[in-house]
């Protein structure tokens, strides 16, 4: 017997669950905060989980969720943070007084020196990163 | 001084990050999430290449080289 197709649901993959893909990612994670800063080891490591990630990201193998058709005009609210953060990063990165007056990643690398702030730097940027693929 | 005026004007523009994000979470709220904004961006194409998708991929795999891998 046929189902209408608004009341049908797939059924997600064992590993597009997040009691799957959460420790996955914690694992990465862990790894990618033992890594030191300009070291190949940490530019091999991103290359591949960033790499393999945008692979499947362009493949129609994930189940993606539905993407707005247009945005409405409030969306432009959007803009304040993103103007404010781009004038910061903008006049810092112009006048390159260092210390003085730093830029937004200047300020962010004594932060990341620490492993555990590094791993959770890591576990931000892939779980954003698995969301986009999913978008 | 100035250093103080950059971690301000960054603290401030997370806080405005946050709050538009919260807005747009309220219930009926017409404003989309960030999810919903790159969701958009990615649906760009030109022809049968998703410019918008490897645009924003490209990006973010540049933002996470350039804060954990140098």
């Amino acid at each position: 017997m046929d189902h209408p197709r608004e009341l049908t649901v797939e059924a997600p993959r064992a590993w597009d669950r997040p009691v799957v893909s959460v420790p996955v990612l914690i694992c990465l994670s862990l790894v990618g905060g033992q890594l030191p800063s300009f070291s190949t080891a940490a530019n091999l490591y991103i290359l591949t989980t960033g790499g393999g990630l945008i692979w499947v990201g362009l493949n129609n193998r994930v189940p993606r969720r539905p993407a707005p058709r247009r945005l409405p005009s409030v969306a432009l609210w959007w803009l304040v943070p993103v103007t404010v953060f781009g004038v910061f990063e903008g006049a810092t990165f112009v006048m390159a007084a260092g210390d003085d007056f730093p830029t937004f990643s200047r300020l962010a690398d004594p932060l990341l020196e620490d492993n555990l702030a590094r791993s959770a730097a890591w576990f931000a940027w892939l779980s954003a990163f698995w969301g986009l693929v999913r978008r | 001084m100035m250093r103080a005026l950059a971690i301000g004007g960054f603290a401030v523009s997370i806080v405005l990050f946050a709050v538009v994000e919260w807005a747009a979470r309220r219930e009926g709220s017409g404003i989309p999430s960030l999810a919903d904004i790159c969701a958009f961006v990615m649906r760009y194409e030109v022809g049968p290449v998703p410019v918008g998708r490897i645009g924003l991929f490209g990006f973010w795999w540049w933002l996470g080289w350039h804060f954990l891998a140098r």
